[in-house]
């Protein structure tokens, strides 16, 4: 929102800040450590100015002014809702004008708990309403689209989300309709919500007027745990916030990241968030299609051993950063095998998108695919997804001709669905041992059913540890679900099995994902900068995670 | 008192309305006269003339052709607002209807000033007649060649658009009938930026008053000096006054700024219809104060008297009322028209309007109570000023001028509420 790089001196409630000039005082305040609460304003969407909450007083203006339309300009003195009280009554009021009509329905509404009427109402009013009139009927439940659902009642007319499709998605589905307090958001007669990025509209709705359908009432929000971590539908690496009740994903939302995906996600990866988490597990390791124990297998593994034997690794680019890492040291110390031997790579298969969704959805299903790259899996080239894919392709062919007798598939989705065809069984089957650390049990999944051992892993969703996007940016991946008994993460299989195997490749202190990173930050050049502090919600680039930069190398940092 | 008459010297001749006949009688040689002139000249001579904006807010018209920006790469509009629709304004009717060319030509000496080649005239949906006129008319001068290309040799060329509203009072804001005009839903605009930056497709863009645009002609003919001869100091020439109400020759009348109301009342309007006593004015359409007869003493119909009474000339709809009439009912009448014609976008009028509505309903209909005089004055201290356009302003105007000038006709509605519901409870 920043009109030129020119700094300017603004004063908010007695604290100066300096902005580059013409930055909105919202974004002002929020520098100088005052929220000043707003519905309509979004820092991505264009300034409607509707809701009229975020008043400030800004000196030598004969009336109140909304922040969100007034840039900064040099020696600007702003009184907000602390140290005014004429601000304060006008908030006060806009939020009484709010509520007159709104059906204050909050006992059976999804939007309780994380609702802007609510928290603001609380915050800044806090008063009885004086208005003893009835209320304005207005349409109630009334389906936009396949994913969403409005209601009128609820609806305080900010108009988010006509301004996200009309500015974003450019399809422009909604408008407001009727006038004065008759109105309401409506879908333009013959058009339905439907766009790749429909979902989005809930999270912009400050208040429950629009839902998600199929995740309506299916829970209190202050009875689930949210989680911060990203999304693993393709390597644009979406920030989200995932609420997590008795073991099930109920409800998911984008999460502001300017660097990333300002505030908007794609419906595959919303609605397909628990899509990663197979009906039938594996929840112990079985041999030669048996029930076993883990002498059993790792007896069974001892063919992995580096050996004359051609082998071939293939990776998930579900695995985390620190996986890939174990992997690949597994792949050198066990197999023999480094990663310009050409016979290792990580799953991906580009797929192709439709305009929409270029705007924010990547041609991949591979939320780690960058890993690759940073693990030298694929050179240097600009293209790299057309490399990984290649080397993928190339990897996966030495196993169906047979040639390869020394099979490793490192986490669930380390071979596309759509690549198990009857010779890949058929070289996975011929090998001298080929070794599955998935999470789908064989009976539901031919490619582990093809395999001699297979070791019960997780799944993305029940791992902590870092993720490389598209941009090389280093996001955290956060546990959102507990790992079935029995099963552990690949960096603990594989570490397990090599000092079965009789090779160690992790220090014997590391017992847990926080030490895993601390180790791999410690033996990484390129990462030696990061931290999961550093990363925090927002993530960094790889850039700055190398060495030396501002160094918080600290390990109590971690 | 004799006033001139600069806007209606020919409407009530029949034939005004042809383009032979109005050029007869001395139309068409201001805008020749404007063409051989500098703009700036021309701006500046509107400036001299202390022309003030007629649409209501009064703000001087050649100070708002000073805020457009030159060279910008961008054409210049010019907007004609004729979307008259403020309660008991109908003045610009009579120009569009009876003397349509004045109004055109109007129209071309400030699209010359400004620069701009595409002048829309915007007309309230319901003026069906007038802008079959104004469309009449602006035929007829495209036909002699006075409209389009090369204008009296001169080189100027300018398109005239008639074009009708769909019915919303809003649209008369210069932001909502711009919104409007490019097509979109008749909304006003958050400003900054004002529409004379960024206007009309993101244009330099200026909205004038239809009475504003007729007055041209006469001040560039006459001269500023001549124009501002007129009227008081700070309120020059003569303004068009729609008067209605409890009277006996309603109609349109143009005074000279600075005329004494009752004399306006008594003289042009004919005094007070079946000679019953006078008990309010409103002066310059509903969204001014209404005046109690005992305060129009001393008071003329001019920008600074007006205010100096505590009300505004605005737009020239002047409504009369006598002692028959019930204020409360009257107050519903207006804040009905109002909460009917928010727009709804920003809170506090989308809600504030029909909330007092309900209020005022509630004691009219015998539901008051007590408390609602204070809650009506705390509702509508909070949606003044506290909306994207005027409309918030204008809305809380009558009720609280009502309430406040006749407090005793609410009070008594109030109270006799109260003593049926204590009698009620005691049944």
């Amino acid at each position: 929102m920043s009109e030129s790089k020119e700094l300017v001196t603004v004063t908010v409630d007695g604290t100066a800040v300096q902005v580059p000039k013409g930055t909105n005082l919202i974004e002002v305040a929020r520098k100088a450590g005052v929220e000043i609460p707003h519905y309509c304003y979004h820092p991505n969407l264009s300034i409607a100015g509707n809701c009229r909450m975020c008043q400030v007083q800004v000196e030598g203006m004969p009336k109140l002014t909304i922040a969100c339309n007034t840039g900064a300009t040099d020696g600007m003195v702003v009184r907000t809702q602390k140290v005014s009280e004429d601000v304060a009554e006008a908030q006060r009021a806009t939020l009484e004008f709010l509520l007159i009509n709104h059906p204050l329905d909050c006992t059976v509404c999804d939007q309780a708990g994380h609702c802007k009427l609510q928290d603001y109402y609380y915050e800044y009013n806090g008063r009885a309403s004086r208005f003893v009139e009835n209320k304005v009927n207005k349409i109630k439940a009334e389906p936009v689209g396949p994913e969403v659902i409005y209601d009128g009642e609820r609806c305080i007319v900010c108009t988010r989300c006509v301004r996200f499709c009309e500015e974003v998605t450019e399809t422009s589905e909604f408008g407001v309709f009727n006038r004065g307090d008759k109105s309401v958001i409506g879908i333009h007669p013959g058009a339905e919500l439907d766009n790749p990025f429909s979902g989005v509209v809930v999270d912009l709705c400050p208040v429950g007027a629009l839902t998600h359908r199929r995740w309506r009432f299916n829970t209190r929000i202050w009875y689930t745990q949210e989680v911060n971590t990203v999304c693993t539908g393709c390597s644009t690496g979406c920030n989200a916030k995932v609420a997590v009740r008795d073991g099930k994903i109920v409800q998911v939302k984008a999460r502001l990241n300017e660097d990333v995906n300002k505030e908007w996600m794609c419906d595959e990866g919303r609605y397909g968030f628990d899509r990663f988490q197979p009906k039938h597990r594996v929840v112990g390791p079985i041999v030669s299609g048996m029930d076993s124990d883990w002498t059993s297998a790792v007896n069974s593994s001892k063919a992995l051993l580096g050996g004359e034997e051609p082998a071939a690794v293939l990776l998930s680019p579900f695995l985390t950063l620190e996986e890939v890492w174990v992997a690949m040291m597994f792949a050198r110390d066990v197999m023999g095998l480094d990663a310009a031997s050409g016979n290792i790579a990580m799953q991906l298969r580009r797929r192709d998108l439709s305009k929409l969704e270029q705007i924010l959805v990547s041609p991949d299903y591979a939320p780690n695919a960058r890993a690759a790259q940073l693990f030298g899996l694929c050179g240097n080239e600009e293209s790299w997804r057309e490399a990984v894919e290649r080397h993928y392709e190339s990897v996966l062919k030495q196993i169906s001709s047979g040639s390869a007798k020394r099979i490793l598939l490192v986490g669930e989705g380390a071979v596309a669905e759509a690549d198990c065809d009857a010779a890949l069984v058929k070289g996975l089957r011929s090998a001298s041992v080929s070794l599955a650390l998935c999470a789908s049990h064989p009976e539901s999944d031919p490619v582990a059913a093809a395999c001699s051992v297979v070791l019960p892993g997780r799944t993305v969703h029940e791992k902590n540890g870092v993720m490389l996007n598209r941009d090389a940016r280093l996001q955290r991946l956060r546990m959102l679900l507990q790992g079935p008994i029995g099963t552990q993460p690949e960096w603990m299989l594989l570490a397990n099995l090599a000092s079965g195997l009789g090779k160690k490749i992790l220090p014997a202190e590391v017992t847990d994902d926080r030490g895993l990173f601390r180790a791999m930050t410690g033996s990484l050049e390129s990462l030696s900068g990061a931290t999961l502090v550093r990363i925090g919600d927002s993530g960094i680039e790889l850039e700055e995670a190398a060495g030396g930069k501002d160094g918080s190398s600290d390990p109590a940092a971690v | 008192m004799k006033h001139l008459k600069i806007l209606t010297a020919n409407v009530h001749h029949d034939d005004q309305i042809e383009l032979d006949a109005y050029e007869r009688r001395g139309g068409y040689q201001a805008i020749r006269k404007v063409l051989k002139m500098d703009p700036a000249e021309v701006t500046a001579e509107v400036k001299a003339s202390g022309l003030r904006g007629r649409g209501g807010a009064g703000f001087p018209t050649g100070v708002k052709w000073g805020f457009v920006p030159k060279n910008t790469g961008k054409p210049i509009y010019l907007l004609n607002n004729a979307d008259e629709s403020e309660p008991g304004t109908f003045k610009d009717r009579l120009l569009m209807e009876r003397d349509p060319h004045l109004v055109i030509e109007g129209m071309m000496i400030a699209a010359w000033a400004l620069g701009a080649n595409w002048c829309c005239a915007y007309i309230r949906g319901e003026y069906s007649f007038p802008a079959l006129m104004q469309q009449r008319a602006v035929d007829q001068a495209y036909e002699k060649g006075y409209l389009g290309k090369n204008i009296f040799g001169s080189g100027f060329d300018l398109d005239i658009v008639v074009h009708r509203g769909a019915g919303a009072y809003i649209c008369g804001e210069e932001t909502g009938l711009i919104e409007s005009l490019e097509g979109n839903k008749g909304q006003p605009r958050i400003k900054p930026p004002f529409p004379a930056v960024v206007g009309l497709y993101g244009c330099p863009t200026v909205v004038n008053n239809t009475e504003t645009l007729a007055a041209l002609p006469w001040i560039m003919l006459n001269g500023a000096s001549s124009y501002n001869s007129i009227g008081t100091e700070k309120s020059t020439g003569t303004k068009l006054f729609s008067a209605s109400g409890h009277i006996k020759k309603p109609g349109v009348y143009e005074v000279n700024m600075g005329y004494p109301i009752l004399d306006f009342i008594n003289n042009e309007c004919g005094g007070m219809r079946g000679d019953k006593a006078l008990k309010a004015v409103i002066t310059g359409g509903s969204s001014v104060p209404v005046l109690r007869a005992d305060e129009l003493e001393g008071v003329t119909l001019d920008y600074e008297s007006c205010m100096e009474a505590g009300t505004f000339v605005g737009s020239g709809g002047f409504i009369v009322m006598d002692e028959t009439t019930d204020m409360v009912e009257a107050c519903l009448n207006l804040q009905h028209f109002y909460s009917h014609e928010s727009c709804g976008q920003c809170t506090p009028c989308r809600e504030g309007a029909h909330w007092v509505e309900k209020i005022v309903g509630r004691i009219y209909h015998g539901g008051g109570s007590s408390s609602d005089l204070s809650l009506i004055g705390d509702v509508t201290k909070q949606i003044a000023g506290h909306t994207i356009c005027p409309f918030g302003d204008a809305l809380v105007v009558p009720v609280q001028s009502f309430y406040k000038k006749f407090p005793e006709e609410f009070n008594e509605r109030i109270d006799s509420a109260l003593v049926s519901q204590i009698g009620n409870t005691h049944v």
